[in-house]
C-alpha cells in the first residue's frame, strides 16, 4: 500500500481553507482568533515547497516548515507532530505503521512541550484518540472519526492550561480550535488512502459555531 | 506620550546588532534567526548554557554572555518569547559534547517554544536539558497549574550554573543543580511607575500620587494589590520578610539581587540595599554574596525587586568565579575579597 503523503496535504490545505472562518471563530471564543490564520499560513506554504521541490518527502516537508515559519503555539506545535510522522514514514516498512508510530511519537512530543493531558481541552483531545485507533489498526477513516469525536468531546471541557484557562465557563459549547484543526488531517488522510470511504465534508464536520449549520 | 527612544521598525534587531557592536570582543551577532554567542569560553566547559526570553529585560539575557557565563542568548520581541527556530538554531551553535542547557523563566510561551527546540535538538541527537527559573512570590498560588513567574533570580541561576558549567560538570549535574539554585530561590518586586507602552505609549497603567503597586511582573503585569506607599524603611522592611519567609530555609546565607526595574537610580537602590542588608543583619541571616543594579528591568518601570538565593555549601565559589561579559560585574566584587 502506498499513500500520497503530498496529496494528503494538499488535502489537508483545501480542508483547512473551508473550516477556516469557523476555525477563527472558534479561537474567538477561547483563544486570540489566529490559529485558522496559522494553520492555513502553514498548509499554503507546505504546499508552495511541495511544488518547488516535489522530489522532497512531503510531511517532513510541512513539518519544517510549521516548526520554522508559522508562529503562535499551535504552528511549532503541528510541526513536531508532522516532522514525527515524516520521520516515522521515512522509517517504517508501510504507510499504515508510519502512520502509527508517527502519531504516537508526535503527540508524545507535543505532551512533553505543552504538558497536557487529555481533557485539558487541546489537540490531545483529538490526538489521542486518533493515536489509540491507529495503534488498533483501524481503517483511516475510522481514525478521522475517533478524532473528530474527541475535538467534538472539548466542547463540554473548561480548559485547564493555555489562554483559553482565562476565560472560564465562557468555552462550554464551542469545540477546541486546536483539536478541530489537527482532526482534519486526519480527514484529509482518510479521503486519500481511503476515498471510498464514507466521511461528512468539512463544512458539516466543522461548522461555523452560531450558523445553525 | 511615549517616553522611549527606540526604531520605529524592529527595535529588538537594530538594538541587539548595536549591543555586538559595542562588545565585539566578547559576543557575536547572528541574524536569521536573530541570537548572540560567547567569542571565548572555558575550554573545560562540557555544555553549552543558552538562556533567553522576551527583550525589554536588558541587560539580561544577550549581557550576561560570555566567559564564565551564558554561551548563547536568544531574544524575543519585546516581552514575548522567541520563536523556537532562533532556540533551536542557538543551541545548536553552542552545544557541546553533553549537549546544551536551557534556562528558561516560567511563563507558558517561553515553556512551549523551548520546549519545542528541544524536541528538535533531540530529534539531531543533541542532549538538551531545561532549568525552569520560578522565583516570583507574587505569583505563589494553589489556584493555577501554571507556578510562579520567572524573574530576579534569572540572574543568579544564570551565574551559579555559569560557574559549575567551567569546572567540567555533565549535562545531569548541571540540571540537578540547576533546578536547586531556582527552589532556592524567592523575589517580590515593587513598582511606583508602570513602564511605557512601546506600541501605545504612555504608561501601562496608571497609580495615584500615594500608590504603589505591591507585587510587579517583569512584564508591566500589574499585582494583585495597590497599596497606599508605606514610608520607605516599612516597605522594604515587608519585601525582605515576604522574600525571606518565601525561602524554603536559608541555607549558609543567602546571596542577595537588589534590581532596579528599568528606571530606579543606583542612589536609590544601594538605599533598598543598606535597608534590606540592616534587616538581614538583624534576623541573622549571613549575606554571602550580593548584586546591585538595574539586572531585569520591565523596559522603564519605576521600581525594584528583591531577590534571595539560599546557597549551600560550595555554591559561593561558582557564584565569585570571574566572569568576563558585558554586563555581569567585573571584576565581581567578592572575586577580589575571596
Amino acid at each position: 500500500m502506498t499513500i500520497d503523503q503530498s496529496q494528503v496535504l494538499r488535502t489537508y490545505a483545501e480542508a483547512a481553507r473551508v473550516a477556516h472562518e469557523a476555525l477563527t471563530a472558534l479561537d474567538q471564543i477561547s483563544g486570540d482568533g489566529d490559529f485558522g490564520d496559522n494553520l492555513c499560513e502553514g498548509l499554503d506554504r507546505t504546499v508552495a515547497a511541495l511544488d518547488a521541490s516535489p522530489e522532497e518527502p512531503a510531511v517532513a516537508v510541512a513539518g519544517s516548515v510549521f516548526l520554522d515559519q508559522v508562529g503562535g503555539t499551535s504552528g511549532p506545535l503541528i510541526g513536531l507532530l508532522l516532522s514525527a510522522i515524516g520521520r516515522a514514514l521515512a522509517e517504517a516498512p508501510d504507510p499504515r505503521a508510519g502512520w502509527a508510530t508517527g502519531v504516537r511519537e508526535g503527540l508524545a512530543a507535543i505532551q512533553r512541550v505543552g504538558e497536557a493531558e487529555p481533557g485539558d481541552r487541546t489537540m490531545v483531545d483529538a490526538l489521542a484518540p486518533a493515536r489509540d485507533a491507529l495503534a488498533e489498526g483501524e481503517k483511516f477513516a475510522d481514525v478521522a472519526r475517533a478524532a473528530f469525536a474527541g475535538a467534538a468531546a472539548t466542547a463540554g471541557i473548561r480548559a485547564r492550561r493555555g489562554r483559553a484557562s482565562y476565560v472560564g465557563d465562557r468555552v462550554l459549547g464551542a469545540p477546541d480550535p486546536g483539536a478541530t484543526g489537527v482532526a482534519l488531517l486526519f480527514w484529509s488522510l482518510a479521503r486519500v488512502a481511503e476515498p471510498e470511504a464514507v466521511l461528512g465534508e468539512v463544512g458539516e464536520l466543522v461548522p461555523v459555531p452560531g450558523s445553525g449549520a | 506620550m511615549n517616553h522611549l527612544f527606540l526604531p520605529e521598525a524592529d527595535p529588538v534587531g537594530v538594538s541587539l546588532r548595536g549591543f555586538a557592536r559595542a562588545h565585539p570582543e566578547l559576543v557575536a551577532l547572528h541574524e536569521d534567526p536573530l541570537f548572540v554567542t560567547a567569542t571565548d569560553t572555558d575550554p573545560a566547559r562540557r555544555v553549552g548554557l543558552l538562556s533567553g526570553g522576551g527583550s525589554g529585560h536588558e541587560p539580561m539575557h544577550a549581557g550576561f554572555v560570555g566567559r564564565g557565563l551564558l554561551d548563547a542568548a536568544v531574544p524575543g520581541r519585546i516581552f514575548a518569547s522567541p520563536h523556537n527556530r532562533q532556540v533551536y538554531e542557538a543551541s545548536r551553535a553552542v552545544a557541546r559534547a553533553e549537549g546544551v542547557l536551557h534556562i528558561v523563566k516560567n511563563y507558558t510561551g517561553d515553556r512551549i517554544n523551548f520546549g519545542i527546540a528541544a524536541e528538535r535538538l533531540r530529534a539531531d541527537g543533541i542532549a538538551v536539558r531545561r532549568v525552569l527559573v520560578d522565583d516570583d512570590l507574587a505569583t505563589e498560588s494553589d489556584l493555577t497549574a501554571t507556578g510562579r513567574r520567572g524573574t530576579g533570580a534569572t540572574v543568579i541561576v544564570e551565574k551559579l550554573l555559569g560557574g559549575a558549567a567551567d569546572t567540567g560538570l555533565g549535562i545531569a549535574e548541571l540540571a540537578t543543580l540547576g533546578e536547586e539554585f531556582a527552589r532556592s530561590s524567592r523575589s517580590v518586586a515593587v513598582a511606583g511607575r508602570a513602564q511605557t507602552s512601546p506600541s501605545l505609549g504612555g504608561e501601562v497603567f496608571a497609580l495615584g500620587d500615594r500608590e504603589i503597586e505591591y507585587g510587579v511582573g517583569i512584564h508591566g503585569e500589574r499585582a494583585a494589590a495597590t497599596i497606599t506607599r508605606p514610608p520607605f524603611g516599612h516597605l522594604v522592611e515587608r519585601m525582605t520578610a515576604q522574600v525571606l519567609d518565601g525561602l524554603p530555609g536559608t541555607g549558609d546565607g543567602v546571596i542577595l539581587l537588589v534590581n532596579g526595574l528599568g528606571a530606579t537610580t543606583l542612589l536609590e537602590l544601594y538605599a533598598v540595599h543598606e535597608q534590606v542588608s540592616e534587616v538581614l543583619a538583624r534576623r541573622g541571616v549571613p549575606v554571602a554574596g550580593q548584586l546591585v543594579g538595574t539586572h531585569v528591568p520591565a523596559l522603564d518601570m519605576s521600581g525594584f525587586s528583591l531577590t534571595m538565593t539560599a546557597v549551600r555549601t560550595g555554591w559561593l565559589a561558582w557564584w565569585r568565579a570571574p566572569a568576563r561579559t558585558p554586563a555581569f560585574p567585573h571584576p565581581h566584587s567578592q572575586e577580589l575579597n575571596g
